[in-house]
C-alpha cells in the first residue's frame, strides 16, 4: 500500500489562480520522491496540502490509505521540513527537538532517548543547549530535520530543505539527507527547483509545471525518455539542444531517412527510422543532448563508424576543469518550450549579432583543444537523438 | 556562490559559554556603535543636521522644564514656591516633610496613599487586562481568516476616532443602569478594551511572529492554545510591553471616566485626588496644599518613570534570531 496517494489533487486559489491541475501521485513506503519544477509550478503548494496547510479545492490526499482531506495537520502525524527552517527561536536545540514529543505526551525518559538519538544522527550532540541563534546555517538546517526525525514518523515532507545552504554545504547536506532517509525508512515527498538534487536524490522524480505533472518517473528514464520538450530541457545540465527539422526519406544511401538540419542531413539507421516512420516526410523537433555530441575532424559532414557528423561553428568555449562548454551555432531553427508546454521556434532577429549567437552547446573532454571561430564536426550516434512533435511537444515514441 | 571560508562550515557561530549581564551589556552597546552609520554617509549637510539638532534641543527642554521645576518646587514651603526662583533650590529643605505629609489624611477627603493604591490597582487590572486582550485579539487578526474578520477589525479601528468626550453621556447612563457608578469595575472594565492595543498588536505579530512558526508548530502536533503560550506568546513580548507601557500610562493618567463615575473619595484615582487637592487648594486659600500637591505630581510620575526604564529593554530587536533563515 502506498504511503501517499494524491488523486486529481487541485488548488485554485480566490484569486483564481490554479496552483495544482490534477495531480496524481503515489509514494510507496520508504520511497523517495522528488517533486521538481520551475518556480510557481505548484510543487510548494502539493507540499502544504500533504500536510494539511493548504485546503483542497479538489481531489484527494490519502497517507497510508486513510483519506486526509478534512483532517487537521496535528492530527495527519507527518513530519515536515521548511525551506527556511522554521524553528523556535526562543526554544533551544533540545526543547526544539522535543516540542512535538511533547505535544504527544511521550514519556521524559523516552523522549530523552529520542531526542539524544537523533541529535547524534544528526551529529548536533554538543549543541543541544544552544538557541536556534548561535548556530550556523548548516547546523540549523539539521535541527530542522532533526525535529522531524525524532517523531519517528511514516511520511516525511521537505520542502526545499537545502535551498538556503552555501553551494558546497547544499552538495553535503544531499548526502546526508539521504543516509537519514535510509536510516529512518520514511515515505519522503522533497520538493526541490533544482534539478541536480531531483536527479541525485530521487528513487523517482515528479516534474511538475504550471501546476500540471509533465513526467513521473526514475531520473534516468526521465533523462533517457524525456516525455516532452519540457522535461526534456528541464532535466540535464546544460540543457537539451532543440531544433526544428523534417524527416524525409530522399537520403544519399539507399532511400534511407534522413534528418534536414537546416542544411545539413543526419542519416538514421533503420531501428531510429522505424521509431519515427509515422513523422516520415513531416516537420519534427529533434533534440541532442550536450554530451552526446564528440568532437571530430575539422572538415566536411558525412557517416563515418556508425555515427553523424555535425558540422558547426565555435562561437564561445567555457573551461569548467572537469569539462569544457562548447557554445556553437549551425544554421538550423533552435526550438524553445512555449509557456504553455508546446514548442515555438525561437523568434529570428534580423542582423549580425543572431547570425553568429550560438544556438547550441556541446559538453567535451577538457583535453579537446577547441578555438573559437573554428568550424568543428561533432560526431553523434543517431540512436540518442530525441523526437518531439512539433504542435504537442510529446516525445515521438514510434 | 558565496565565498568559501576558511574555517569549516559547521564552526559555531558563537562561543557556547553563557555570557553574564554585564557581558551583554557590554557588548550590546558594542553592537549599537556598530550598527550605527555615520550621519555624512546620509548625504546631509553639516548646517541641516545642526538645525535638526537645536530643534530636538529645544523639544527635550520643552519637555523636561516642568519635570525639572516639580522636583525644585517639591524640596519647599508653600511661601517658598511662590516666592523664590522656580528653577533651583531654597531653604528650608523640605523635600522629606512634604513626603511625609503625603501619608497623612490632610483634609478629610482621604489620602494620597489611598488614591496612589487605587491608581495603581487600576492600572495594573486595566493595563494588564487590555495587554492580555489585545494579545489575544491581535493574534487573532493577525493569523485567523474568518467570517467578518475585516468589518470586525475596521469596526474595532474605527472605535479610535471617537472621542472619549462624544460617550461620556451615553456611559454614564448605562453604568447607571448596570450599577457601575462608584463601582471600581466601573473604571476597570472600559481600560480592558484597546482599540490602538489590538491594531499594536496585530501589526507586530504580523512582522515578528512567521507564519511558518506556527504552520511547524501545527505540524508538530500543537493545539492552537498550546501554539499560541509555547510559541507566539514569547516572540510577542517586544510588542505586549509596548501595549502594556502604553494601556498602563493610559489608565494611570485617566482624569475624565473615574471623575464622572467615582462620587466616593477613597476610590479616587490619584488625577481625581490631586485634582480635589487643587480645588481646595485655589478655593479655600492657605492650607499649605501646594508643596502636597507637588511632591504628589512628583511621586504620581515616578512610576510611569521606572516602568519605562525597565520596560526599555525589550524594544531591542532580535528576538527571532535563527529561527528563519534569511
Amino acid at each position: 500500500m502506498a504511503a501517499i496517494t494524491l488523486s486529481k489533487l487541485t488548488k485554485v486559489y480566490a484569486t483564481g489562480v490554479t496552483a495544482l491541475d490534477g495531480l496524481d501521485l503515489s509514494v510507496a513506503d520508504g520511497e523517495f520522491v522528488v517533486l521538481v519544477g520551475p518556480s510557481g509550478c505548484g510543487k510548494t503548494t502539493a507540499l502544504r496540502m500533504v500536510a494539511g496547510l493548504e485546503r483542497i479545492t479538489s481531489g484527494m490526499v490519502r497517507l497510508g490509505g486513510r483519506m486526509v482531506n478534512d483532517v487537521s495537520p496535528r492530527q495527519r502525524d507527518v513530519a515536515m521540513v521548511f525551506q527556511n527552517y522554521a524553528l523556535y527561536p526562543h526554544l533551544s536545540v533540545y526543547q526544539n527537538l522535543g516540542f512535538a514529543l511533547e505535544n504527544k505526551k511521550v514519556e521524559r525518559a523516552e523522549r530523552d532517548r529520542r531526542i539524544r538519538a537523533a541529535a547524534t544522527v544528526l551529529g548536533l550532540g554538543d549543541m543541544l543547549g544552544r538557541k536556534p541563534g548561535q548556530l550556523s546555517g548548516g547546523q540549523r538546517q539539521r535541527v530542522a530535520m532533526g525535529r522531524a526525525i525524532v517523531r519517528e514518523p511514516s511520511v516525511f515532507l521537505m520542502d526545499e530543505p537545502l535551498s538556503n545552504l552555501d553551494a558546497k554545504l547544499r552538495v553535503q547536506m544531499r548526502s546526508e539527507v539521504l543516509r537519514v532517509h535510509r536510516s529512518i525508512g520514511a515515505a519522503t515527498l522533497y520538493v526541490t527547483h533544482d534539478q541536480t538534487e531531483a536527479m541525485t536524490m530521487g528513487d523517482r522524480v515528479a516534474v511538475l509545471r504550471a501546476g500540471v505533472l509533465h513526467q513521473y518517473d526514475t531520473p534516468r528514464a526521465l533523462y533517457e525518455r524525456p516525455a516532452n520538450v519540457f522535461v526534456a530541457t528541464f532535466i540535464g545540465s546544460p540543457a537539451m539542444n532543440l531544433y526544428e527539422a523534417a524527416l524525409s526519406s530522399d537520403g544519399a544511401f539507399r532511400g534511407q531517412p534522413t534528418v534536414v538540419l537546416g542544411s545539413q542531413r543526419l542519416d538514421l539507421p533503420a531501428q531510429v527510422a522505424a521509431r519515427v516512420a509515422a513523422y516520415q516526410g513531416r516537420k519534427v523537433i529533434v533534440g541532442v543532448r550536450p554530451e552526446d555530441l564528440v568532437a571530430g575532424l575539422t572538415g566536411g559532414g558525412g557517416t563515418a563508424g556508425g555515427g553523424t557528423g555535425l558540422v558547426a561553428d565555435v562561437r564561445l568555449v567555457e573551461v569548467l576543469g572537469s569539462e569544457q562548454h562548447i557554445y556553437f551555432s549551425i544554421d538550423a531553427t533552435q526550438a524553445a518550450v512555449a509557456e504553455g508546454g508546446a514548442v515555438a521556434a525561437e523568434a529570428a532577429e534580423a542582423g549580425i549579432l543572431v547570425a553568429s549567437a550560438p544556438n547550441g552547446v556541446a559538453r567535451l573532454d577538457p583535453r579537446v583543444g577547441v578555438r573559437v571561430g573554428e568550424r568543428i564536426t561533432f560526431w553523434l550516434d543517431p540512436a540518442r537523438l530525441h523526437f518531439f512533435d512539433p504542435d504537442t511537444g510529446h516525445a515521438i515514441t514510434g | 556562490m558565496t565565498t568559501s571560508t576558511l574555517t569549516a562550515p559547521d564552526a559555531p557561530a558563537e562561543a557556547a559559554a553563557p555570557e553574564s549581564r554585564r557581558e551583554r551589556r557590554r557588548r550590546e552597546r558594542r553592537e549599537d556603535l556598530d550598527a550605527a552609520i555615520p550621519v555624512e554617509l546620509y548625504g546631509l549637510k553639516r548646517g541641516t543636521v545642526s538645525l535638526l539638532t537645536a530643534c530636538c534641543v529645544l523639544f527635550a527642554i520643552f519637555t523636561l522644564v516642568p519635570v525639572a521645576w516639580i522636583i525644585f518646587n517639591s524640596t519647599k514651603t508653600q511661601a517658598n514656591i511662590f516666592g523664590t526662583f522656580g528653577f533651583w533650590f531654597a531653604r528650608p529643605f523640605e523635600f522629606f516633610h512634604n513626603f511625609r505629609m503625603l501619608f497623612e489624611n490632610v483634609d478629610g477627603d482621604g489620602t494620597y496613599i489611598t488614591w496612589f493604591g487605587n491608581t495603581a490597582l487600576y492600572a495594573l487590572l486595566g493595563g494588564g487586562g487590555a495587554t492580555a486582550l489585545a494579545a489575544l485579539a491581535g493574534y487573532g487578526f493577525a493569523m485567523f481568516r474568518f467570517r467578518g474578520s475585516k468589518v470586525l477589525f475596521y469596526i474595532i479601528i474605527g472605535s479610535l476616532l471617537v472621542p472619549i468626550g462624544a460617550i461620556t453621556l451615553p456611559l454614564y447612563l448605562v453604568y447607571a443602569k448596570a450599577h457601575l457608578i462608584n463601582s471600581i469595575w466601573g473604571m476597570i472594565l472600559p481600560s480592558l478594551v484597546s482599540p490602538v492595543g489590538v491594531y499594536l498588536m496585530r501589526t507586530y505579530i504580523r512582522l515578528s511572529v512567521p507564519r511558518e512558526l506556527i504552520d511547524a508548530a501545527r505540524i508538530d502536533g500543537a493545539g492552537e492554545t498550546r501554539i499560541f503560550f509555547k510559541i507566539a506568546l514569547p516572540l510577542m513580548v517586544p510588542g505586549l510591553m509596548t501595549v502594556l507601557l502604553l494601556s498602563v500610562v493610559g489608565v494611570w493618567n485617566n482624569y475624565f471616566l473615574p471623575l464622572i463615575i467615582f462620587s466616593d473619595n477613597n476610590k479616587f484615582p490619584l488625577t481625581v485626588g490631586m485634582g480635589l487637592w487643587s480645588q481646595h487648594a485655589t478655593t479655600s486659600g492657605d492650607q499649605n496644599l501646594y508643596p502636597l500637591i507637588v511632591m504628589g505630581g512628583l511621586v504620581t510620575i515616578t512610576p510611569l518613570i521606572i516602568l519605562f526604564l525597565i520596560l526599555q529593554r525589550y524594544w531591542r530587536s532580535g528576538m527571532l534570531l535563527g529561527s528563519i533563515a534569511n
